[in-house]
């Protein structure tokens, strides 16, 4: 047993082959758990940029062994320049555009891109683990991020709906009955904390639009209710909750 | 390590037109398949894409292996990481906002960059194996669908706002719960408000479409639900 794992910190086509499936995996597991939401294709982005990620580490690796091996003859002629973590430096600079895309283009104030984007970063530095050999790192990772994903998370989304906390949406017709809002909030025994009014424009609203957190008065009150209330004044247009 | 390979891994014009011809093939399989299931970047882009890693790094290799210059041999084929990483934010920005699909292709991309760099440097077998690989996560992965429920969208349209407790009570009833909610009201020209509710759904188990609807629209003042 020893011996195999010994054999699998070597630079070889096995462990080349162990690497790649175990980064493969990496990406699989937290693309799981984020396909609840998306389909399939939030499992395949996680696992392609962990197979990338891994194959960065690897190239690393077998510059090192050309290095010292075929193309020995050059270094000791030239000297050696060789940097061992560039190709691994880069993938984070990469990766980090790669998720900024992510989070711009998600929608107001939700959260969705940002865990999307955290979730990138994630899966590339575990495949970058899978790729230096890290197996008892990246196998205890692993275990770890199962049980966050896959049982904690859903845990959370039920426990948040009865929250008194609320963020809202709202779009009306013009931005003078912002107050009327508010005092309908209020109205309804709820704390208005904060509202933030949008000033772009946004594609396909041609109403002022805010933002609104508020706390209500009781527990599991309900949030389709005080939705409802704020719907029935005559000059709002749309309102949706927005859940982080 | 093959070593079969060894006599390709130096850099002169035979193994550089055969590291072209692998690139192209390996690309070219990766982009065949995006292409035939339609989406944005197909062959075209990823043998593009995958051609320039390639020569970035055959260029930074020769730099070093042949001119024997001193520099960092992977200092240009790390940079093309980055940049496809530009690229990539560009693609799903551009693609827009609650699509996966700008995501996925960006990462595709990316990678199939990645496989270009170690076809560059003369990395066969690296190169080999995460070709198939992601292959495999594309294929393979396609086709199973991760055994759940989907939720769906429904549109009603109502009058009076207790209508809607009515419907979210419902539904509560039935194990299906309410993953987002938008309200939109608009007085029509009798000054009555009539309301749509854009509901997201998510139900425990299989529910038949056609009877929730129309279980919803034999309740009062509901005027009419449509699923999407």
């Amino acid at each position: 047993m020893g011996s195999a794992f010994a054999f699998l910190h070597e630079f070889n086509l096995v462990s080349i082959l162990v690497r790649l499936l175990l980064a493969m995996a990496c990406g699989g597991v937290i693309g799981y758990g984020r396909s609840r939401k998306k389909q399939n294709a939030g499992l395949r982005t996680y696992m392609l940029t962990a197979i990338g990620a891994c194959m960065s580490v690897l190239l690393t690796l077998y510059e090192y062994e050309m290095m010292t091996g075929q193309w020995a003859p050059i270094v000791a002629e030239v000297g050696m320049k060789f940097d061992a973590s560039r190709y691994s430096a880069q993938v984070i600079s990469g990766i980090g555009f790669l998720a900024a895309g992510t989070i711009l283009s998600s929608g107001h104030q939700q959260v969705t891109g940002l865990t999307t984007a955290a979730g990138l970063f994630t899966s590339v530095c575990m495949g970058m683990a899978a790729g230096a050999g890290m197996y008892d790192c990246v196998i205890f990772v692993l275990i770890i991020l199962f049980i966050v994903l896959d049982v904690m998370y859903p845990m959370e989304s039920a426990f948040k709906r009865k929250l008194r906390n609320m963020t809202i949406y709202v779009e009306f017709s013009s931005i003078e009955y912002l107050d009327e809002i508010t005092d309908t909030i209020r109205a309804e025994k709820a704390t208005v904390y904060d509202i933030d009014v949008e000033r772009t424009k946004r594609e396909g609203s041609k109403y002022p639009a805010a933002v609104i957190v508020l706390q209500m008065g009781r527990e599991n009150a309900s949030h389709s209710g005080m939705l409802s209330t704020i719907a029935e004044l005559p000059y709002v247009h749309t309102i949706h909750e927005l859940i982080a | 390590m093959i070593s079969a390979f060894n006599g390709l891994r130096d850099i002169n014009t035979a193994t550089i037109l055969f590291r072209m011809v692998l690139a192209i093939i390996c690309g070219g399989l990766i982009g065949i398949e995006r292409s035939i299931k339609n989406r944005p970047a197909g062959f075209r882009t990823h043998v593009l894409i995958i051609i320039g890693a390639t020569t970035a790094s055959l260029i930074g290799h020769y730099i070093y292996l042949i001119m024997n210059l001193p520099t960092d041999m992977s200092r240009l084929p790390a940079q093309v990481i980055t940049g496809l990483g530009f690229i990539g934010a560009g693609t799903i920005i551009v693609t827009g906002s609650r699509t996966v699909k700008g995501l996925t292709t960006a990462a595709g991309l990316w990678a199939t960059g990645i496989v270009g760099l170690a076809i560059g440097s003369g990395f066969y077998e690296g190169a080999i194996v995460s070709t198939f690989m992601i292959l495999f996560a594309e294929i393979v992965l396609g086709k199973i669908k991760i055994k759940r429920v989907k939720p769906f969208r429904c549109i009603i349209n109502y009058q009076h706002k207790e209508t809607l407790d009515h419907i979210l009570r419902y539904c509560k009833d039935r194990n299906i719960a309410i993953k987002a909610l938008q309200i939109e009201g608009e007085t029509d020209e009798s000054g009555v408000k009539v309301y749509s509710a854009f509901v997201t759904l998510q139900p425990n188990n299989e529910v038949d479409h056609d009877g929730f609807v129309r279980k919803l629209e034999s309740f009062d003042n509901v005027i009419n639900a449509v699923i999407r």
